[in-house]
């Protein structure tokens, strides 16, 4: 299916082979700082390059192709330096950035843009800007930061610098301990990782002109090589993109009593899996019952998720049948569990959780902007659905994981699309609908 | 049986109201100005209700259609159902809304901004669409298992329900308690002149909302409360008029109103639940989610429908509350100062049209109310 639609013209590679060098891990803050400033540096240049290039495609309607050009080294130097100081890729960068880097971008600049969305570029920038933000990937010239001073009076400015925070910073510290303990970066945060870098890169590229192709946030679409390993609860999507702009807009209000039994649900579960942990540490095995009612439980809270934050259309029913909603949880049969997994099981969690808290954020994120985009357009953008459906996937595995249903850790990995022989996820989209512009055409505008 | 029962009242039966004129008592200037305020709430209110119905309408035969939006069974599509036509009802009813609050800032009745009134009261709003799935929760599980005789055992649920909100409703409302000890006095003497005992007085604070003033009294055996609004005790009203009105309060837990109008609930709900069985039969009763949208139409035809009687009810109830507040202060002109007191502050049309009398007034006229205190007077012996 990808192979049909037009590539994105930011697009990232990645030739890394996950094996880390300890001592360079251990140091890795430090050893960024001289890129940092460098790139911070180059951040104030590229924006200001910017807005001669804003004023040039304003009035000329062509670009500059040395100072495209310029915006676009960049861009793929702050990519670079956002992967090292992530832990997405080994080696030390080279200093404005150098063909052949593990992660890299490649690059299509557009000289030719409408003026329209040219003049209104800040504006459009905004939505796929508060997602960046969200996701928190890599190195984009300038973000808003708070400062508290010592007298307690705060001020806001911009800055210049990498971006710090939201998933990819969770998934970095998480990777840190992950590398230096075991010399390898797990695959799932390093292409979680990545995942945020390419989208910030595509976001930051947008909005200082290198392209007027609007960002897409479809997993599928900005990291098509991510591949989800074998797993016991996997996500099985049939939703339409289609909404209904009534349920949209009453949908928090309409959640309600989904919450209210939710929390009822949640305070049945917690004795639950109570007693299946133990269960499980004396006979390795979770009885089928309690597997039954947790696996319930955790899909259920998968449907009032999607149907909470607009990744699912219908409302949902109240008990968590499988099958049931079009974002749906496949949760297998209780399998045998290692004992030493159980006996640790919530202190293992801990670092799936964070990364499931980071996963949340941006799942509000999404229901913001899917929230707008259904209303407006009686359609979820199906870019910031799929990021919302691998956010509930993420959570309904860590859930799995926490109580009980499987002790497979989640795959942090941002991967939508359905893979032959090892991927679990099933995306069964509706047939796609008649395009309505040739490939070739300018691309338009898909919030998120 | 029941109804005369509920219907037995103190005020003394060959009581007669004498005319007033309220241009004398009330003010020439408030008096016209209390019927042109009057009057355009009243059209907003005319205006809404044929807005509401018309809607309704149109969802009864169109909402159906929404069921496709659940994946739920059919109680959980229901529930959707219900709440989409009360979300679609709020919609349209929010120009009107506003329009209310356009009216009441331009006369000094409120101090909220419009989108604190348009937008302020999600929570209330969720709140009614929790009650709302319970309500169907209940009605369509009866259904379903039942058949058609589910009205009998749904309306019992309800009073019960209803019963229990009575009940804890005190505890719902953030108050402060009362600490004007001579207020306090005042309260003990009147409770013991009316033969109850240990009702706690609390403060509302409605500062920033309204410059209107009001009270309450509010939940039933140990749960009783008498709650004045801010404004009834911020130097407006004296302490005589602030008696009169905690004298007119416990008279309601004095008579047992509240769970007298709980009576009343049951004695509407059973035919209300038996004419909504059979309103919906044609759609497969009550059990199915395609009824809802219907169910919503008719139960806002029967609210209508009652309008009048439990209007008329409700005012025999503050009728006999007022008495009893008379003869507990003895201070007919202290009620009487208070009544042309709510008259400016309220802006309440002393005497407002048959129509609204008999569909909305819920208390005596200010007229009426006027008019009691003098036959109170006229029946003392002279001293």
């Amino acid at each position: 299916m990808d192979d049909e639609r037009p590539r994105l013209p930011i697009r990232i590679v990645v030739h890394d082979d996950l094996v880390r060098s300890r001592v360079t891990v251990f140091f890795r803050g430090l050893l960024a700082i001289p890129h940092l400033i460098v790139v911070s540096l180059w951040g104030v240049a590229a924006f200001a390059v910017s807005v001669i290039l804003w004023l040039a495609l304003l009035f000329e309607g062509r670009a500059p192709k040395s100072l495209q050009s310029f915006v676009a080294t960049y861009l793929r130097y702050s990519v670079q330096v956002g992967a090292y100081v992530h832990l997405a890729a080994a080696p030390f960068p080279r200093f404005g950035g150098a063909d052949g880097y593990p992660v890299d971008l490649e690059i299509e600049p557009a000289r030719m843009q409408a003026r329209g969305r040219v003049a209104a570029r800040l504006v459009l920038a905004l939505p796929p800007l508060l997602l960046a933000t969200a996701l928190g990937g890599g190195a984009f010239f300038g973000n808003v930061s708070w400062v508290t001073r010592q007298n307690g009076l705060g001020s806001g400015g911009w800055s210049t610098g990498v971006t710090m925070g939201g998933v990819a910073a969770t998934a970095a510290v998480l990777g840190w301990f992950a590398a230096f303990a075991r010399g390898r970066m797990p695959r799932g945060l390093r292409d979680l990782i990545v995942y945020a870098i390419a989208y910030t890169a595509q976001v930051t590229g947008f909005l200082l002109l290198v392209t007027d192709r609007y960002p897409t946030s479809d997993p599928s679409r900005v990291l098509p090589f991510a591949e989800l390993p074998d797993h016991a609860v996997s996500l099985r999507l049939q939703d339409r993109l289609e909404r209904s702009r009534l349920t949209v807009f009453f949908r928090l209000l309409l959640a309600i009593p989904h919450l209210i039994w939710l929390s009822f649900w949640t305070v049945l579960v917690l004795p639950a899996a109570a007693v299946a942990w133990f269960a499980a540490l004396a006979t390795a095995r979770v009885p089928q019952a309690l597997h039954r009612f947790i696996a319930a439980w955790v899909r259920y809270s998968t449907h009032v998720g999607a149907f909470l934050f607009v990744v699912g259309g219908p409302f949902p029913g109240f008990v968590g049948a499988a099958g049931s909603y079009p974002v749906d949880l496949v949760i297998a049969l209780p399998e045998r569990q290692r004992r030493s997994v159980t006996l640790f099981r919530f202190w293992l969690a801990i670092p799936a959780l964070l990364v499931s808290s980071a996963y949340s954020f941006v799942l509000f994120v999404v229901a913001v902007l899917g929230w707008w985009a259904a209303l407006f357009t009686g359609r979820m953008p199906e870019g910031i659905r799929n990021l919302g459906a691998v956010s509930l996937r993420y959570t309904g595995q860590a859930n799995a994981y926490l109580f009980l249903l499987t002790d497979r850790y989640p795959d942090s990995g941002p991967a939508v699309r359905d893979r032959p022989h090892h991927e679990q996820l099933q995306l069964e989209l509706e047939p796609p609908p008649a395009p309505t512009r040739e490939p070739h055409d300018p691309p338009g505008i898909e919030p998120g | 049986m029941c109804a005369s029962l509920l219907l037995r009242t103190s005020v003394p039966a060959g009581l007669h109201l004498a005319h007033v004129d309220t241009a004398a008592i009330f003010g020439r200037t408030v008096v016209q100005e209390a019927v042109r305020v009057e009057r355009f709430f009243l059209v907003n209110w005319v205006l809404m209700q044929v807005t509401l119905f018309a809607t309704l309408w149109v969802y009864a035969r169109r909402g159906g259609r929404f069921a496709r939006e659940s994946a739920a069974g059919p109680i959980g599509t229901g529930m959707l159902l219900g709440m989409l036509g009360l979300g679609i009802v709020w919609l349209v009813q929010l120009p009107f809304r506003l329009l209310d609050v356009w009216w009441a800032r331009r006369h000094g009745l409120t101090e909220a901004g419009y989108l604190e009134w348009a937008f302020g009261h999600w929570l209330e709003l969720g709140g009614t669409f929790v009650s709302l799935c319970v309500a169907l929760l209940v009605v369509m599980f009866l259904a379903r298992r039942l058949g058609e005789i589910w009205w009998i055992p749904g309306a019992a649920v309800f009073v019960a329900i209803g019963t229990f909100f009575a009940f804890v409703q005190p505890y719902l409302v953030p108050t402060s308690p009362l600490h004007d000890p001579g207020l306090q006095r005042a309260v003990t003497q009147f409770e013991r002149r009316q033969g109850v005992s240990g009702i706690p007085v609390s403060v509302e604070d409605v500062s920033g909302t309204t410059s209107q003033a009001n009270a309450y009294a509010v939940g039933f055996r140990g749960s009783r409360k008498v709650v004045l609004w801010s404004t009834m005790v911020d130097g407006t009203f004296s302490d005589a008029e602030v008696k009169a009105v905690l004298a007119h309060e416990i008279a309601h837990h004095s008579s047992n109103h509240i769970p007298k109008g709980l009576a009343w609930f049951a004695l509407f709900a059973l035919p209300g639940a038996w004419i909504l069985m059979r309103a919906t039969r044609g759609r497969g009763g009550m059990g199915e989610a395609a009824a809802i949208p219907l169910a919503l139409l008719v139960v806002a035809a029967l609210q209508l429908a009652a309008l009048p009687a439990q209007s008329w009810i409700s005012r025999r109830m503050e009728a006999e509350a007022d008495w009893k507040a008379l003869q507990t202060t003895r201070d007919p002109a202290a009620a009487r100062r208070l009544f042309v007191g709510f008259g400016k502050t309220s802006l309440a049309d002393p005497n407002p049209p048959t129509w609204a009398y008999a569909l909305l007034e819920n208390h005596p006229t200010l007229a009426q109310r006027v008019a009691m205190a003098d036959a109170w007077q006229r029946r003392q012996p002279a001293s």
